[in-house]
């Protein structure tokens, strides 16, 4: 089976996964919906309007959508971190990449951008370059002659991470204490439904990012030969390492951007997909798009019905998820070596 | 006779209900239209609710947050959530005319969201002063058609805070330091509605000149203006007996050496609401006990 | 006949401190390979062998002079273009390397389209010749984490081999392999060169292989050539004790009849 053959067939199964995980999102929540009145307004056939319309229409579906968009990118994001860096330990928020977006998306916050379109666009340039300073640090921190040794790169992550959740204390502290709760609430992360303009903005800075990681896919693979190996077969190495290096950025610092940081799903899903499908980053950065989609859709759909009517912050969950899934990777001959 | 006098009364009482489209001013200076004098409110204030059960709306009231437990009628009321993350289904669910929410504990993310499905919002803030309290509970008699039930609420209250006054009037006030927030300490600073509540009590809150609103304040600063009162505020579980214990041992300070450190309820105090002259009461009682006696 | 690769008074020198490494450089260096040569590079450690197959691969570009593949000046070739011609066998994969056998040798494939992104049917068809050319095809599926020292070698040479240079450059081809597979590498570059018209750059520190296997020599220490031409002429003792600082005793094969070096092992005195 050629490869592009192989990618088909796994794309299909896993959105075939992604629209069943959607659909019993569509038919789950606080407000009850019978599942009928969902089929009836999905096909056209149902109320006008009413309150159910606006459940499902207005706040569940643009929930459903952010949710696919921002698992979808940081799995990417993940993905890409891992073939540059050669560890299937970086991920965004352990590199602290999703510390220095925060801080970029709380400064627009702060100085009063919202959700509108203009203003999303805002936020979303912010938080890329706050992901691009973070990254930039944690590369100039770890790198050395050899390379990106994994213990310097992890503390490398961890101090930037610390450096800017101190800075985002600083903001916050000047900021007056009304705004306290609302901040601290987003820096868990926090799937909201969001407006049609804004989630246009997010798609398409999504499919942005996906293009220069996708775009670079087979080059990244062969830097799996290290870079000098990778350059006696043709391939600019540094150009692929910058174009990865700004797409995964771009996805993290929009995702920051819309739905705040949320960790570790960069780190579970491919790690997840690398041991079903193997390494190959054509199949993996395509399959990492779906199945981050449906994995952070049905995080978020059970952050939002376990303890209903309360929410959980779907951050808590991934991180619930996610340790454990780093301390494995850490102990196993996985963690020391490249993905 | 009773029949015809029992059917107009009806028919007055229905007026409201047939009025024109209503459009009122909020607390932050918004006007709100409503296509008719709203029959289900959400409030997601626990003050606001207080207000309404005061001056009657409390039937025109559909859902509340957790925190709305005063009335203990109040909390048979749907409930909506926290105020920070209210589930914003079950709100769209019960179906509300307007929904009450505030800049000062709710999220702005919050309000634009509940606009956006298409529900009006009376925003309030937290009330600076007692004038602005008064001032919120005719706002909300406005808004639910029980114009003259908030302005007797409102009368009442002025009188009770008169006596006060009266009460504790002529005689020499002590330093008060009133603690919001043990750790970090948080104290009323200018223009908050503590600072005026220990004015009205017949004290002379230490930490009034401080930035505006409720504003952090380091320990050495405050415990360096010797003060004479010191009140805890009771939140809940953090503010309990560890936190006086930690300010007993204070022992220079003139309050701790006469042994004036006392707590008091901070749902009263804070939740601008009607029991706001409850904790005025029940300043001035702390602050002058002599004048109660 | 257009010579495969050409040095042309090349000069090169790393940034002082580069890396950690100390200052070095190459200077005026001349050489050329043609069409179905073997070229044995030798000398000892720091000659500058290493930075030559750099130079020739376009990881780094001359200071001085100019290097031509195939007639064309390679600083005006892209890399891609280099790729095509030149092939560099390396010792091993990096430590970790998570792909398969075929993975691997299809990555061999690059150069000739960069901008395709699976491989098609001919690719696969190349890496598969390339795979039962070096007797490794039944291992395809196998990640190169699992197999041996020698199987590891073979399958790094597939995947050279995949590429359809016109240039091998072999990098201590047989560094890690026991006389066994040493025998096997020798038979199968000969073969190579042989039927296909491939040029052979050899590089290694076992100067009785390179005197075997090789049609010419070429002797660099220090970063410049010392000695080139047919082994009998540089496998001179005076010469080679000059440059590697021992003494040495030349004698002949017994079964071959091509040079062999002896080292006359010092008794501690």
């Amino acid at each position: 089976m050629t490869g592009g053959a192989r990618l088909a067939w796994i794309c299909g199964g896993l959105f075939v996964i992604l629209s069943v995980v959607a659909l019993g999102s569509l038919l789950v929540g606080a407000a009850p919906v019978p599942p009928g009145t969902v089929f009836d307004l999905i096909t056209g056939r149902g109320p006008g309007q009413g309150t159910e319309r606006t459940v499902v229409f207005a706040i569940r579906l643009p929930r459903i959508a952010a949710a696919v968009l921002a698992g979808a990118a940081l799995a990417v994001a993940g993905a890409g971190f891992q073939g540059l860096t050669r560890n299937p330990l970086a991920d965004p928020s352990i590199l602290g990449v999703s510390g220095g977006a925060a801080f970029g998306v709380v400064l627009g916050q702060v100085s009063g951008l919202g959700q509108g379109i203009v203003e999303g666009l805002g936020l979303t340039a912010l938080g890329f370059a706050g992901a691009l300073v973070a990254g930039a640090a944690v590369y100039l921190i770890a790198s050395t002659a050899g390379g990106l040794p994994v213990h310097t790169l992890l503390l490398a992550g961890v101090i930037v991470g610390i450096f800017f959740s101190a800075a985002i204390t600083v903001l916050i502290s000047i900021v007056d204490t009304n705004r306290l709760g609302g901040v601290i609430h987003w820096l868990l992360g926090s799937v909201a439904p969001i407006p049609p303009g804004a989630l246009g903005v997010f798609a398409l800075a999504t499919a942005a990012g996906l293009w220069l990681v996708l775009g670079q896919a087979r080059a990244l693979n062969l830097l799996a030969l290290g870079d000098e190996g990778a350059l006696e077969l043709g391939v600019d190495a540094q150009r692929v390492k910058r174009r990865i290096f700004a797409g995964a950025a771009l996805l993290t610092g929009t995702v920051v951007a819309f739905v705040g940081p949320i960790g570790f799903v960069g780190l579970v899903v491919p790690q997840a997909l690398r041991m079903l499908l193997g390494p190959d980053n054509r199949v993996l950065v395509p399959a990492a798009l779906l199945a981050g989609g449906a994995f952070l859709l049905a995080a978020d759909t059970l952050a939002r019905t376990v303890v209903a009517p309360a929410e959980l912050s779907v951050g808590v969950l991934t991180s619930f998820c996610g340790a454990p899934v780093f301390i494995w990777l850490l102990r196993s001959r996985a963690g020391r070596t490249s993905p | 006779m009773t029949a015809l006098c029992r059917s107009l009364v009806l028919s007055f009482c229905f007026l409201p209900g047939i009025a024109q489209a209503l459009t009122v001013v909020d607390q932050t200076g918004h006007a709100v239209t409503l296509p008719a004098a709203p029959r289900r409110i959400v409030s997601l204030v626990p003050g606001v609710t207080e207000i309404l059960f005061a001056i009657g709306a409390q039937d025109a009231l559909v859902g509340v947050t957790d925190f709305c437990d005063y009335p203990p009628e109040a909390r048979r009321k749907a409930r909506v959530g926290d105020m920070l993350a209210p589930n914003l289904e079950i709100l769209v669910s019960l179906r509300p005319d307007v929904v009450v929410a505030t800049r000062s504990g709710n999220r702005e993310e919050t309000f634009d969201q509940i606009k956006r499905l298409g529900l009006p919002v009376y925003l309030v803030d937290e009330p600076p002063s007692i004038a602005d309290l008064l001032r919120l509970v005719g706002g909300l008699g406005q808004l639910t058609g029980r114009r003259d039930a908030a302005a007797a609420v409102a009368a009442g209250l002025e009188r009770r805070i008169t006596a006060v006054r009266q009460r504790v009037a002529g005689r020499p006030h002590p330093r008060v330091l009133y603690v919001l927030w043990p750790e970090p300490l948080i104290v009323p600073g200018r223009g908050s509605l503590v600072s005026e509540l220990i004015a009205s009590a017949g004290g002379e809150s230490v930490t009034a000149d401080q930035a505006q609103g409720y504003p952090r304040m380091s320990l050495e600063a405050a415990v360096g203006r010797a003060p004479e009162v010191i009140i805890l505020a009771r939140h809940g579980a953090r503010t309990g007996p560890a936190v006086r214990e930690q300010w007993q041992r204070l022992e220079s300070l003139p309050a701790i050496r006469s042994g004036r450190l006392y707590a008091a309820d901070g749902d009263l105090l804070h939740r601008y609401g009607p029991r706001v002259v409850d904790g005025l009461e029940l300043l001035a009682r702390l602050i002058h006990p002599e004048a109660f006696k | 006949m257009t010579p495969l690769c050409e040095f042309r008074h090349v000069g090169f020198a790393y940034p002082v401190g580069a890396h950690g490494r100390p200052p070095f450089e190459i200077r005026d260096l001349s050489f050329s390979l043609v069409p179905g040569e073997v070229l044995g590079l030798i000398g000892p450690n720091a000659a500058g062998k290493t930075t030559v197959i750099r130079l020739l691969s376009r990881v780094l570009d001359p200071s001085r002079g100019e290097i031509f593949l195939a007639g064309r000046q390679a600083s005006r070739l892209g890399r891609a273009a280099v790729a095509r011609q030149v092939a560099i066998v390396p010792q091993d994969v990096p430590q970790g390397f998570p792909y398969t056998v075929e993975q691997l040798v299809l990555m061999g494939r690059f150069p000739h389209a960069p901008g395709r992104f699976f491989e098609n049917r001919e690719d696969l068809e190349i890496a598969r010749e390339a795979m039962a050319i070096t007797g490794v095809e039944t291992l395809a599926a196998e990640p190169l984490d699992r197999l041996s020292g020698g199987e590891r070698q073979r399958v790094v040479l597939a995947r050279a081999l995949a590429q359809r240079p016109r240039l091998l450059v072999l990098d201590e081809p047989t560094a890690h392999l026991d006389l066994r597979y040493q025998a096997e590498c020798v038979a199968l570059l000969r073969r190579l060169h042989k039927d296909d018209g491939l040029g052979i750059l050899l590089v290694s520190h076992d100067l009785n292989l390179a005197a075997e296997v090789s049609d010419r020599l070429l002797l660099m220490a220090g970063g410049a050539a010392v000695s080139a031409g047919t082994p009998e002429d540089v496998m001179q003792e005076s010469v080679l004790e000059a440059v590697y600082g021992c003494r040495v005793v030349v004698d002949k094969h017994p079964a071959t009849r091509r040079p062999t070096v002896n080292v006359v092992w010092p008794d501690g005195r």
